[in-house]
């Protein structure tokens, strides 16, 4: 079920090709032995194009093509097989750079840690050399059953510093190819009368030097369906059971790939840390999408600050896998606060405030989540948390809310040196109420 | 200011002769290239006689005729090429025909797009041309009509002669392989799938149907099918001689005038995104088009761009495939039964060969040429035949190319259980190589090994 990158220690660039691939085939039959037989032959027939010299890989906003199968076959020739799979970059533009190339020093510090992604994609070429001859036209009457689907291709592969493109790419198509493969198993596994699941590769990134990971799951099944499978790949992976390494929510995200809800995720990575003597950072853990003020066309403008903070930690709890639940809305917050008796009916649809203990019990009823709720009778008193604070991020990672008089805010990290008890806080404002651009949002801080 | 037709000096003479025979007045259509600036003629042809006359004969040109005659001559035009408009050879005064004519411009027009399987862009020309010549006087006079515009008028042209039009025309050209898989509607006589037949076209309501063994293949359905092969290609990658050109880049980078250009193209496709049946669904069989065909497009030396030879190429692949099935079916239908290129085997699947291509040349020493399609049991002689009947040329077996697709032949003693599209396409283009005798053992070798795979009970 599973493809794993052996060579994930170097960072060299990722190689990511995707693509739908047609998955067409007459069935005269609907009994079961049948099925998988024909769906075998069609997924052979899958291999045999992706290993043709007809597979062509595309790459994503560059006039770059390449043919695999022909002795990896570039255009432009100015690219030949032998070069370093980083002279691609080059050819690709991106809206980063600017005319002149450079990189402005306010951008600098945006690089993020993350390798470079080259992305792919996965075509065909419909063209062959001639001549070839005309069309036959077959046509078989029978009542019988057709199955016609597409499979999305997702493919990862990381390559070493300076491999050449020949070798890189030679070692995409055997990705490809066992892709294919794993799509099979899944295909066949999953294949109950005339249901088909379409198979679905998902990338997760293991702690190192394991990496980026590819499994194949069957679309549609729910993760709670699948607890027999994570299991087996925690085993094969020995990893610990407790955190949630193979569900969905964890795929990897790729730098510079766009999230399909909209939020910004982890905006504060692009941020240097503070330096203090003796300092170190401690962070929270895991991603959490950026919630404020304005976003989704709620007007909470002066009231909804702990409610964003909220969805911020809840939205931490749903992207590392804990729960499924999507990050609540304002009135599914008052609802859930009303449930639990803490407000009168009335509370939902109005625009009131709420604080720390109020967030503490929304987390309990929604996400069965336990949470402690530490008192500071001052502001400078925080300064004497760092150490507890500091253990907290160690620990479990999640974000804190902070909340006090009329303002909350979270608390992603802090910078605290042991010797000198200095502290600095990383804050998310949920008071912003601009749009979700990277830019903008760092630069205010 | 109205269009401008340049056109070749051979029509000239062409409708010259027209004028000086004497058996009344002379219809036909004129053939060339539009682009922005001005259009192009370059050849002309008289529509055919009719055996027997009709009653309504007399002066005005039979419209029914005459747009049938334009729907089989856009078969035989390649990419590039079309039917610019109609001319007529009469003494009735101009002013008199020229509703006849306009009349007779939108009925072509509506007959030859109603086939298409593309659909026309913003920027395509849609003025189509009516010139009356009086062959007492030898007058012309030229006129334009918008077809997109119910309502248009005539609207004056420049109709200028030169020499050598297109004899220094680019082509570009590729061979597409082709490999369709589609079901057959559950319940063909349904009324669902006669009122989607209704949708694709009123005309292809009542094109032919094929009944085999109880069977519906109706054009409509094939047309549809084939729709979605065609939207892949409309948005193919398309490369030109190995690169992939800007839009808006010319194609003939500063090159000297009357140098003949050739290229060929590429093109990459990926299925669609959106699909329109997915997963498990009934079905009445299935039917698969399998092969290749060759597809080319000419275009005008004028700065032409590469994103004309683009849409010109993809939309002369689209037609060349469509038009074949449709001569398919009118050809089962007039046989009344299976067509001696078929073969049925004890699956319940038969095997037609779609025509294979065959180009000739409008002048001897040009590029441009027209095309016809040759089923496997027709000679050279019945494509000469039609070159004279459709287009009046007089064409030898010698001047005809016949080299650019080879003639599908059904592969006999193929045992697998569905059309194995894969080993077909294989199997054919080995026959290219190393002749009949080494397909035939390939072919059997093939049939061995899938018998091994399978494994039946």
């Amino acid at each position: 079920m599973v493809v794993s990158d052996s060579l994930s220690s170097d960072r060299g660039t990722i190689l990511r090709v995707r693509g739908p691939l047609e998955f067409k085939c007459h069935l005269v039959s609907t009994d079961a032995r049948h099925m998988l037989k024909v769906i075998s032959r069609t997924f052979e027939t899958l291999k045999s194009q992706v290993k043709s010299e007809s597979c062509v890989l595309t790459v994503c906003d560059s006039p770059v093509i390449i043919w695999p199968n022909k002795d990896v076959y570039i255009t432009p020739q100015e690219i030949t097989p032998n070069a370093p799979c980083d002279d691609i970059l080059k050819w690709i533009q991106s809206d980063e750079q600017d005319p002149a190339g450079l990189r402005s020093a306010k951008k600098k510090s945006k690089k993020s840690s993350a390798a470079s992604v080259i992305n792919l994609r996965l075509m065909m070429e419909a063209t062959k050399t001639g001549p070839l001859s005309a069309p036959i036209l077959s046509r078989t009457v029978q009542k019988s059953h057709f199955l016609s689907t597409t499979f999305p291709v997702d493919c990862v592969v990381r390559t070493t510093v300076n491999e050449t493109i020949k070798d890189a790419f030679e070692r995409l198509l055997k990705a490809l190819t066992h892709q294919l493969c794993e799509m099979e198993k899944v295909t066949l596994q999953h294949t109950k009368g005339t249901t088909l699941l379409v198979p679905e590769p998902l990338h997760f990134l293991l702690p190192e030097p394991k990496g980026l990971v590819t499994v194949v799951y069957p679309a549609g099944v729910p993760d709670s369906q699948l607890e027999a499978q994570r299991k087996e790949l925690h085993q094969q992976f020995e990893l610990p059971d407790d955190w949630p390494y193979f569900r969905r929510a964890n795929t990897y995200h790729f730098p510079n790939e766009p999230y399909k809800d909209g939020y910004l995720r982890n905006p504060h990575l692009v941020l240097t840390h503070p330096t203090l003597d003796n300092g170190k950072v401690y962070l929270v853990q895991g991603t959490y999408s950026y919630h404020h003020y304005m976003q989704d066309h709620t007007d909470d403008n002066g009231w909804g600050c702990a409610y964003r903070s909220l969805q911020t930690i809840c939205s931490w709890f749903q992207q590392q896998g804990y729960v499924e639940r999507a990050v609540p809305s304002h009135k599914e917050t008052q609802q859930a606060l009303v449930d639990v008796g803490d407000k009168k009916a009335s509370f939902v649809g109005s625009r009131q405030w709420i604080g720390s203990i109020e967030v503490q019990a929304v987390l309990n009823q929604l996400l069965g989540v336990t949470s402690k709720i530490m008192f500071v009778s001052q502001g400078s008193e925080l300064a004497s948390k760092g150490r507890e604070l500091a253990n907290h991020f160690l620990t479990e990672g999640t974000p804190i809310m902070i909340g006090g008089g009329v303002l909350a805010h979270t608390i992603l990290g802090v910078a605290w040196s042991e010797t000198s008890g200095q502290i600095r806080y990383l804050i998310l404002d949920p008071h912003y109420t601009g749009a979700e651009d990277l830019q903008v949002v760092t630069d205010k801080v | 200011m109205g269009r401008t037709y340049i056109v070749e000096d051979v029509v000239e003479g062409y409708l010259t002769k027209q004028c000086e025979q004497t058996a009344g007045p002379v219809s036909g259509l004129l053939i060339g290239q539009s682009s922005t600036q001005r259009e192009y003629v370059v050849t002309a042809t008289r529509t055919p006689q009719r055996e027997e006359s009709t009653a309504s004969g007399g002066n005005s040109p039979d419209k029914e005729w005459v747009t049938e005659h334009a729907r089989q001559v856009s078969r035989m035009l390649p990419g590039g090429l079309s039917v610019l408009g109609v001319f007529i050879v009469t003494d009735t005064d101009a002013k008199d025909t020229l509703t006849t004519l306009r009349q007779l411009v939108f009925a072509v027009e509506n007959l030859i797009s109603s086939e298409r399987l593309w659909t026309s862009a913003e920027d395509d020309v849609s003025d189509r041309v009516v010139l009356h010549v009086n062959p007492k006087t030898r007058k012309t006079l030229c006129r334009t009509f918008d077809v997109k515009d119910p309502k248009s008028v005539a609207k004056p042209a420049d109709w200028k002669y030169q020499s050598g039009v297109c004899s220094s025309w680019s082509t570009v050209s590729c061979c597409v392989s082709v490999d369709v898989l589609l079901p057959l509607p559950d319940n063909p006589t349904a009324t669902e799938d006669t009122a989607k037949c209704l949708k694709v076209s009123a005309r292809a309501q009542k094109a032919p149907q094929f009944v085999v063994g109880g069977g519906v293949l109706r054009l409509c359905f094939l047309q549809e099918g084939l729709r979605g092969w065609a939207h892949q290609l409309e948005s193919a990658v398309c490369l030109i001689d190995g690169r992939r050109l800007a839009a808006d880049a010319e194609l003939a980078g500063g090159q000297k005038r009357n140098v003949r250009q050739t290229y060929s193209a590429q093109l990459l496709i990926t299925p669609d995104e959106r699909r329109l049946a997915e997963g498990v669904q009934r079905c009445g069989g299935s039917v698969s088009v399998s092969g290749a065909v060759y597809s080319t497009a000419y275009l005008h030396s004028n700065k032409p761009k590469a994103r004309q030879a683009e849409k010109l190429l993809k939309r002369d692949a689209v037609s060349t495939l469509t038009t074949r099935a449709q001569m398919l079916l009118e050809e089962l239908l007039t046989s009344g039964g299976a067509s001696e290129g078929s073969s049925r085997d004890e699956h319940q699947r038969e095997q037609f060969c779609l025509p294979h291509r065959v180009f000739c040349p409008v002048e001897a020493s040009g590029p441009v040429c027209v095309c016809d399609y040759r089923f496997s049991d027709e000679g050279l002689s019945e494509v000469i035949d039609r070159l004279k009947e459709m287009l009046d040329m007089d064409a030898a077996e010698k001047d005809l190319d016949i080299r650019r697709e080879t003639p599908a032949e059904v592969l006999e003693g193929d045992a697998a259980d569905e059309p194995t599209v894969e080993t077909a396409e294989a199997l054919q283009s080995k026959r290219n190589y190393f002749g009949a005798a080494m397909a035939t053992t390939v072919a059997l070798l093939a049939t061995a090994a899938s018998m091994l795979y399978l494994n039946d009970v």
